[in-house]
């Protein structure tokens, strides 16, 4: 039961991920619908269509995917001169978060046209990415991994490796706690163990890729290989998996989630340690030196950060 | 090596000399995130004392069984166990405190100092011993916790434990997510001050 | 070798053991768990209603699960509610209403209210009443309030989006659709701002709005009048608290500080929940009355 729906709705993200331009199309009428405004839907046809029809708001039934049985108060349709394109607009603001079913009747001489108008869900993969890389920064909007980042930030190529290497941790890791969470926890109900099997992965991966990296790459393993030691007493690595465990995420959004967590990380380092370096050149009061000045300026990032909040670009 | 100081001195050096927040500068992350009241760095606070507790204790009873080569894995297991343990019981006899401290209580598995007591003194000491310091450790934490968040709450919320204090809100920038870095570094620079002050009279003397 | 099968036997028994802690505390902890989660939303659901903890219930008063589906079968959409049967009969009633708020089907299900209780056994007996091959998805469950066998209240839940992630929310109304009461389950806006919204103060100025005015329900930046904030916070008397509620109950909800969009987010959700709730009840207040069934309510 639970595989069966997760499997389809990995199949349902590869569709979507592949085809969006072409799924959700009603025959071959309707060639393109998108949100506009937040009260208005734009849908442009084919061809012309009739426009004593496609003018007519009483001819159109939209609702919300999740509520068939509400439907929403069309104010007007406007068609285009040209006929090929009509936009609705609506009494109240669309929650456009939601899948939004239009019907038609009597277009293009069909008794009834179906589609659904969405957002785009390589959009909303990309919104992931953004979110976990700038809104909810995680260390600077949800203060993770301090230890290390105060650690690590002094100067910036040790910054750029130590991000490097957890970028590449945390997706690996992420990728196999989806995989364990999805088809062994969750079916067998053992959430409770959530926590052991999560950091049992993780140190399994940072042994993998230390024990890779020496084979493959000495020259690298020489550079990186030291930060790796410092990733598993780290909380953004362990944080990942539970984000993802609470929010039912497939392995796209999982992958997006890891990959943001992972730049993020390498992001706040980066700006941290530029700042760094120039802060030695400073005079700073002997009492602030070290940690304490450290402390105020990622406050200082941590205030930036909070700028990003709310935003919203697909 | 033998451990020769007293419970009491156990104690007082990781409150004290050797408190994890502001001396040893470690587990920041829960300093940080969720110090906005005192009850949250109480709870908290209560959790890391328990975990820190028991694995202590756990492994500074098995300490001749484990073998030296799998040694981190195992405090590993240990710690996520005893982690497991407390996050089912605050789960489900605590639930409102719990959910205010959401992901935290499970992050107790990455704080590195519980991970150093007991490479650094659980794993050689006796029973007794890392008893007491585990005790002393998850106190310091707990009162680091609490001064943090009781900076916060009093200027940010002018309330101590939810109870009016001020009877107005001074400064509601503490009690926004990012001040935390701002409290932490301001007090930390503050114990800095404190030592320097006590060094330098010293000196004079 | 040697060493190594050392190894594995330390590190098997070691998680035996580690397993055995934790099955251990699973097992004790997962009913008690259970148990407070119940108790919990009863709490939650009293308030609403307005009896404080401790206060006495009267035993006149009942409450009633009522379940919706929606059901797809081969392109068509039908929604389907479990209600429980009235007139002295145990078990629940399965009714189907067509999109078009028409009459579908009906049929009697063998489960009493406390067996509809589970979601497993429910929905069992659901997809076994649709039509063979439909796909069942439950929706949402109402709790309608009755004293004396007259309706007083109704308790609804939600979810909405709110500025960082969802707002799950638990709401009282009563038969008119004026708010009883409104209740922040879950939330994780940002502490000091956002996170006001599960405040007094702000939760206590939807309590008494009509439905009218919260179909145009709006948003004012301005902060509080002082008189009214004392009101909101429960430090006036109960009768001066009823004068603002009568006073304000027409306008604006008021903005917290630094959290606009959170406010819109909540008063926008719950404009949504109740006039969506209104619609259906309605609908299937006529269909009962139509078909002649009797529930519980």
């Amino acid at each position: 039961m639970m595989k069966s729906k997760f499997i389809f709705s990995l199949v349902v993200a590869l569709f979507a991920a592949l085809l969006s331009p072409l799924a959700a199309q009603a025959g071959d009428l309707v060639v393109d619908q998108r949100f506009v405004d937040k009260k208005e839907i734009a849908v442009t046809f084919a061809g012309p269509v009739d426009k004593a029809v496609a003018g007519n708001a009483a001819n159109y039934r939209v609702f919300e995917e999740a509520d068939p049985d509400i439907f929403l108060e069309l104010a007007k349709a406007t068609v285009a001169d040209d006929g090929k394109s009509v936009v609705l607009t609506f009494a109240s603001p669309l929650n456009a978060v939601k899948t939004h079913v239009v019907e038609v009747k009597g277009l293009g001489g069909a008794d009834k046209t179906v589609f659904s108008v969405s957002k785009s869900y390589l959009g909303y993969l990309f919104g992931i990415l953004i979110s976990a890389l700038l809104i909810n920064n995680f260390v600077f909007t949800k203060y993770l991994g301090l230890c290390v980042f105060f650690g690590t930030s002094k100067k910036k190529s040790t910054a750029k490796g130590m991000g490097v290497v957890f970028t590449i941790v945390m997706v690996v890791s992420a990728l196999m706690s989806w995989f364990f969470f999805n088809f062994i926890l969750t079916p067998y109900n053992l959430n409770f163990l959530q926590i052991v099997v999560f950091i049992g992965l993780v140190s399994l991966t940072v042994q993998a890729v230390d024990t890779i990296l020496r084979k493959v790459n000495p020259i690298l393993f020489n550079s990186f290989g030291v930060y790796l030691v410092l990733v598993i007493a780290n909380c953004v690595i362990i944080a990942v998996p539970l984000i993802l465990a609470n929010n039912n995420y497939n392995v796209f959004e999982t992958f997006m989630l890891a990959l943001g967590a992972g730049g993020g990380f390498l992001l706040a380092l980066y700006l941290m340690s530029s700042v760094s370096e120039r802060l030695q050149l400073a005079k700073i009061p002997p009492t602030f030196k070290g940690l304490p000045i450290a402390f105020i300026v990622a406050g200082q990032f941590a205030m930036a950060f909070l700028g990003f909040s709310g935003l919203q670009l697909f | 090596m033998a451990n020769d100081k007293t419970p009491m001195q156990l104690i007082a050096r990781g409150v004290l000399s050797e408190n994890p927040i502001f001396r040893l500068a470690l587990s920041m992350c829960p300093a940080v995130g969720i110090s906005t009241t005192v009850m949250n760095g109480i709870m908290l606070g209560i959790a890391v004392l328990f975990v820190q507790v028991f694995s202590s204790v756990t492994i500074s009873i098995f300490k001749n069984l484990i073998h030296p080569r799998i040694r981190i894995p195992t405090y590993t297991l240990t710690i996520a166990t005893w982690v497991t343990v407390i996050d089912l019981v605050l789960a489900a006899y605590l639930p409102e405190a719990y959910a205010k401290m959401g992901i935290f209580v499970k992050l107790i598995v990455a704080f590195a100092i519980i991970t150093m007591r007991l490479e650094m003194f659980a794993c050689k000491e006796g029973v007794k011993d890392s008893f007491w310091d585990g005790l002393g450790m998850g106190i310091g934490f707990m009162v680091g916790m609490m001064v943090i968040g009781m900076v916060r709450e009093l200027l940010g919320s002018g309330a101590i434990l939810g109870y009016d204090v001020l009877g107005f809100k001074p400064l509601l920038f503490f009690i926004l997510p990012s001040a935390g870095f701002f409290v932490v570094g301001l007090m930390m620079a503050f114990f800095n001050w404190i030592e320097l002050y006590y060094k330098r009279s010293k000196g004079v003397q | 070798m040697k060493n190594i099968i050392t190894i594995v036997i330390r590190l098997t028994v070691s998680c035996l053991l580690a397993a055995t802690v934790m099955g251990i505390c699973f097992i004790f902890t997962s009913g008690a768990k259970k148990h407070n989660e119940h108790v919990q939303e009863q709490r939650v659901m009293y308030e609403l209603l307005g009896f404080k903890a401790g206060a006495e219930i009267p035993s006149s008063m009942a409450l009633h699960e009522v379940y919706r589906y929606v059901v797809t079968a081969g392109g068509k959409q039908t929604i389907a509610y479990v209600v429980p049967q009235g007139g002295g009969k145990e078990g629940s009633l399965f009714v189907s209403i067509n999109l078009d708020g028409t009459m579908a089907a009906q049929k009697e299900l063998p489960l009493s209210e406390a067996q509809a209780l589970d979601a497993k056994a429910r929905l069992a007996a659901v997809t076994a009443a649709a039509e063979p091959g439909a796909t069942v998805i439950f929706a949402d469950q109402t709790i309608v309030v009755t004293k004396d066998g007259k309706r007083i209240a109704y308790i609804l839940g939600g979810k909405f989006q709110g500025f960082k992630t969802f707002v799950n929310v638990m709401l009282a109304v009563d038969p008119a659709f004026t708010i009883l009461g409104l209740d922040v389950l879950e939330h994780e806006e940002d502490p000091g701002l956002g996170a006001e919204i599960d405040q007094d103060y702000f939760k206590n100025q939807f309590k008494g709005k009509p439905f009218e005015a919260l179909k145009n329900i709006d948003v004012l930046k301005a902060p509080i009048p002082d008189d009214y904030l004392q009101a909101l916070n429960g430090k006036v008397g109960e009768e001066d608290v009823q004068k603002f509620r009568e006073q304000y109950k027409d306008k604006a909800v008021y903005a917290l500080t630094g959290a606009t969009i959170s406010t819109r987010a909540v008063a926008d959700g719950v404009k949504g929940i109740v006039t969506k709730f209104a619609y259906r009840i309605n609908v299937l207040d006529k269909i009962l009355k139509e078909q002649q069934l009797t529930v519980s309510f």
